[in-house]
């Protein structure tokens, strides 16, 4: 898409003791907002879609004001042609899946292009019920862009499906990220989906938005310590392949002049990967050469240490790269950890997970 | 054991009033329903309770209710006098409108269940697909609700048929005009007919028994 449609939101809407309060320009083709559960994402989306309509503010569209409380507007869901894809995907269940597609009226041309990138032309004749999760969701999808939406929302679309479903269904997003030239509002929890498909990130906690930018940006600043909670993964890292062998079963990456040996990957050597490390996964040695099994011994320094209630957060330089790193209080006082000490981050290559990018 | 003309007539009255009145209402049955069940706006408790009276007031009291509005000199009634000439109380009219109000909050009780439960989130779904409200109401709200809608109208007609006091009161009970099945029971009672009540009770059961089974072969899966 040629530099997008600008999208801007600025408004506010109290749902009870909860109040959601925005203020954004989505710029990029696909923006996901990240958050916990009862952050405010839902909300959000149905403010967009106007099915929910803000307390005030402005929601526009380009130029086409959407939402704007001091004049009154607020254009119907109907007239906003926003495609919706939920969670619960919420297919009519007294309707074919055909006729679900329908139900938004395409023209043949889109209706068979929806069928064709999410691959259901087998499903047409079948009621909801007769479908398994992951095929709903992808019926849900296709009727969403059949009818030619201006923008898509997509609020959670995998949260209800197993993790090997979400890897399939992931494929098929970008399908329709690559053949309708449309901006997509990608709403989630899940950190690994938003690094998946989105070009911008806003992060949302309590119904504000406390941190925005680009994904890997966004999520390996050494700032983003509510990232790390919010996403469950603290510790995320881009870096090159230098081996990948499906016989050894490994890929092995390199940080610095270090390797980092991960499961095998199917990746290219010097392809960049994005990779999750918790910080409760990584073990501190004070000797580098010791009989473990572990694959990865990471030389580093301890930047600085935070103590917290239950445990010692440490900040390790590994090259260039800070490593969140989670210990108890007891480790930390029996090896008289201190700021600038040099280190090593035992890490085992199953605690470290690939992420889609 | 010979049917007499006057019971005919009784049976024919009531399935034609009955019928009548499921015709006329259910189009209001559904927009109140409609609005019990999606809608939030001042009042809503008060229109409530005052489409459920009828089901908790005697019948007796409805229909004294109905006689006070629609007779010569009531609000209504005198002013339909008045304006057209037309005598409400004691016609086949007033059976009718007796028979209405007394099986109305069956119907609407029947259409608000089947819409509320269909949720909310389908209709906003339809919404973002393009649909209007309108659209919405009759290709989502009324085909998922529909065994509520059917429960509710046939409990309607079937109370429509074996209504009693509120008609005697404003409609009286006179054979072959406004005479229904129920009351020609009550008739045949008091003047101690007993083949005639039988022959009665056995018909208002059979169809009072299809009634209901039709509604249950039309709503259980």
């Amino acid at each position: 898409m040629a530099d997008s449609t600008k999208i801007r939101l600025n408004f506010r809407k109290n749902l009870g003791s909860f109040t959601l309060a925005v203020d954004c320009t989505l710029k990029k083709k696909v923006s996901a907002f990240l958050g916990v559960s009862g952050s405010g994402k839902s909300t959000l989306l149905n403010c967009v879609s106007g099915t929910l309509a803000p307390d005030e503010g402005e929601i526009a569209f380009g130029d086409e004001t959407l939402y704007e409380s001091t004049s009154k507007i607020n254009l119907p869901p109907e007239k906003r042609r926003f495609g919706y894809v939920f969670q619960e995907g919420y297919l009519f269940p007294h309707l074919t899946v055909a006729q679900n597609i329908r139900y938004g009226q395409p023209n043949p041309r889109t209706f068979s292009a929806a069928i064709d990138v999410l691959e259901i032309s087998e499903l047409l004749q079948r009621y909801p019920k007769e479908l398994s999760g992951g095929q709903r969701q992808r019926v849900a999808i296709a009727r969403a862009i059949a009818m030619e939406p201006r923008m898509l929302l997509m609020d959670e679309p995998l949260a209800a499906l197993d993790s090997a479903l979400k890897d399939r269904i992931i494929p098929y997003l970008h399908h329709v990220k690559d053949a309708f030239e449309i901006p997509i509002l990608y709403v989630t929890h899940a950190f690994s989906e938003a690094m998946a498909l989105a070009d911008e990130a806003f992060l949302i906690a309590d119904g504000v938005i406390i941190a925005n930018g680009e994904p890997h940006q966004l999520l390996t600043a050494p700032s983003a310590m509510p990232i790390a909670q919010l996403t469950g993964v603290e510790n995320i890292l881009f870096l090159p392949v230098t081996l990948s062998d499906k016989a050894l079963g490994l890929t092995s990456l390199k940080i610095g002049n270090q390797n980092l040996v991960i499961p095998y990957t199917e990746v290219e050597v010097g392809e960049i990967v994005p990779i999750a490390i918790r910080a409760e996964d990584i073990v501190i040695s004070l000797e580098p050469n010791l009989p473990i099994s572990a694959r990865n011994i990471l030389r580093g320094t301890i930047q600085y240490l935070d103590v917290r209630s239950e445990r010692t957060w440490l900040s390790i330089l590994v090259e260039w790269h800070h490593l969140a790193v989670k210990i108890t209080h007891e480790a930390r006082d029996q090896m008289q950890l201190r700021q600038n000490l040099e280190v090593y981050c035992v890490i085992k290559a199953s605690a470290i997970s690939r992420l889609w990018d | 054991m010979r049917i007499t003309p006057a019971e005919v007539a009784a049976l024919y009255l009531s399935i034609k009033v009955a019928l009548l009145s499921v015709v006329m209402m259910f189009p209001v049955g559904l927009l109140v329903g409609w609005l019990l069940a999606k809608r939030t706006f001042p009042g809503k408790a008060f229109l409530n309770t005052l489409v459920m009276c009828p089901l908790v007031l005697p019948p007796i009291v409805s229909g004294y209710l109905l006689l006070i509005l629609l007779g010569k000199h009531g609000l209504i009634g005198g002013f339909i006098y008045q304006t057209f000439g037309i005598e409400i109380v004691f016609s086949q009219i007033a059976v009718v409108i007796a028979v209405s109000i007394i099986s109305f909050p069956l119907l609407v009780r029947g259409i608000v269940t089947g819409m509320e439960s269909v949720p909310l989130e389908l209709e906003n779904a339809a919404r973002t697909l393009g649909a209007s409200p309108i659209k919405v109401f009759f290709t989502i709200t009324l085909p998922l609700a529909y065994r509520g809608v059917i429960g509710g109208t046939i409990l309607g007609f079937s109370k429509s048929l074996g209504e009693f006091g509120a008609t005697i009161m404003v409609a009286g009970n006179i054979p072959g005009k406004t005479q229904t099945m129920a009351l020609a029971i009550f008739s045949a009672v008091h003047l101690g007919e007993d083949a005639s009540v039988y022959r009665l009770v056995f018909i208002s059961t059979i169809v009072a028994f299809v009634a209901l089974w039709l509604t249950e072969r039309f709503t259980l899966r």
